[in-house]
């Protein structure tokens, strides 16, 4: 490579826009893709979009850092779209008022036992704490997540590779068992697969109905705002 | 487009004051939780116009997912970090979220009254 390209690379790479623009387009790409794949359920757009850009950037030798470091400007918009949850949340308070005991009931333990049963399988397994921290929130809604494994200090990499195998697995998980054990309500179906699958949970949920879709959507924000308030505690309390 | 704006300053002041809170009490969670929190006690007060703070949520919560995209791509780039723990990962993972999946679905069975079937059309406004 001449001189003055190695130069241009550099100038170019130095910038956070090209990080933004390699995003912006893997992303559309993927979008792109999963349209013309049919939309299958076991593969999300953003895993699609993250491969593209993983490989692109292997391709182009790019260090994953230098990319991260850029792609942090487009994150920082994770701050007020987390405060904007709380929008559909004042719009699904209905259904808290007329279900209150139900959710009060089943939301505390299912949203732990979704957290439990994964920590506890990975720490009988041999898994470090590192890893038990970035496990842990895998069923909480993805920029809540990341607000919590700082507080645990867990992998943020590997949250996000968890995030996405629980969203599918709770969502093929779902399909699976919801018809054996004779359970056709949508209320119940779309809230188990906000609780359990957070956004990709959800985005199924409405495909099913509207009604499934605004339990899921309450599910998820519920089962986040819990998990925040009480996981960093309990993990403090715990010693780990 | 003004509409935008005003509720984009409405959700930035929220995770502002969240970030205070968190920082002047100490607490364990992040400023989004709890500007979210604060927003929907601020709906439920009529506090903020709901068109403009709904006109700049609904755009932000369609690109959260690739919001969080460039944090899914660190994945593929941290086998080496983790090796030999790619099993307890994959089993905790997959285990862990059938059975919560069994759990909740058995216990919102338990709990939950039978849906009155009146009900359903009031519900497709959400």
């Amino acid at each position: 490579m001449s001189a003055a390209l190695i130069e241009l690379r550099e100038a170019l790479l130095s910038s956070p826009l090209s990080a933004i623009g390699l995003t912006l387009a893997g992303y559309l790409m993927a979008l792109w893709l999963v349209e013309r794949l049919g939309r299958p359920s076991w593969c999300p757009a953003v895993l699609l979009a993250a491969l593209l850009v993983a490989a692109s950037l292997w391709g182009l030798s790019i260090d994953v850092a230098d990319y991260q470091r850029g792609a942090d400007w487009l994150m920082l918009l994770l701050g007020p779209a987390t405060v904007a949850l709380g929008v559909p949340l004042y719009q699904q308070l209905h259904h808290i008022r007329a279900l209150w005991k139900p959710l009060a009931l089943s939301l505390p333990p299912a949203a732990a036992l979704a957290c439990c049963y994964s920590v506890a399988l990975a720490w009988a397994l041999g898994a470090s704490p590192e890893v038990m921290a970035s496990l842990a929130p895998k069923s909480v809604t993805a920029p809540i997540a990341l607000g919590i494994i700082e507080a645990l200090h867990g992998s943020v990499p590997l949250l996000m590779g968890g995030l996405l195998i629980t969203g599918v697995m709770a969502t093929l998980a779902v399909s699976l068992l919801a018809a054996p054990l004779g359970i056709r309500d949508h209320r119940i179906l779309g809230f188990t697969l906000g609780v359990n699958g957070h956004a990709i949970g959800t985005v199924r949920a409405f495909e099913i109905s509207p009604t499934a879709g605004a339990f899921a959507s309450l599910g998820m924000s519920l089962t986040g705002i819990l998990t925040a308030l009480c996981l960093p505690l309990a993990w403090q309390l715990l010693g780990l | 487009m003004i509409a935008l704006l005003r509720g984009f300053l409405w959700l930035t002041g929220f995770w502002l004051a969240g970030e205070s809170l968190v920082v002047l009490l100490d607490l364990p969670i992040s400023a989004g939780v709890v500007g979210m929190l604060l927003l929907t006690i601020a709906l439920l007060l009529r506090i903020g116009r709901l068109e403009d703070i709904a006109a700049a949520s609904q755009p932000l919560i369609g690109l959260l997912a690739m919001l969080i995209m460039p944090g899914v791509v660190g994945v593929f780039f941290v086998a080496d970090e983790f090796a030999g723990q790619w099993l307890a990962v994959a089993v905790a993972l997959v285990g862990g979220t059938l059975a919560s999946v069994l759990t909740t679905l058995l216990l919102m069975r338990r709990c939950m009254p039978a849906a009155p079937r009146t009900e359903t059309p009031q519900e497709t406004s959400s």
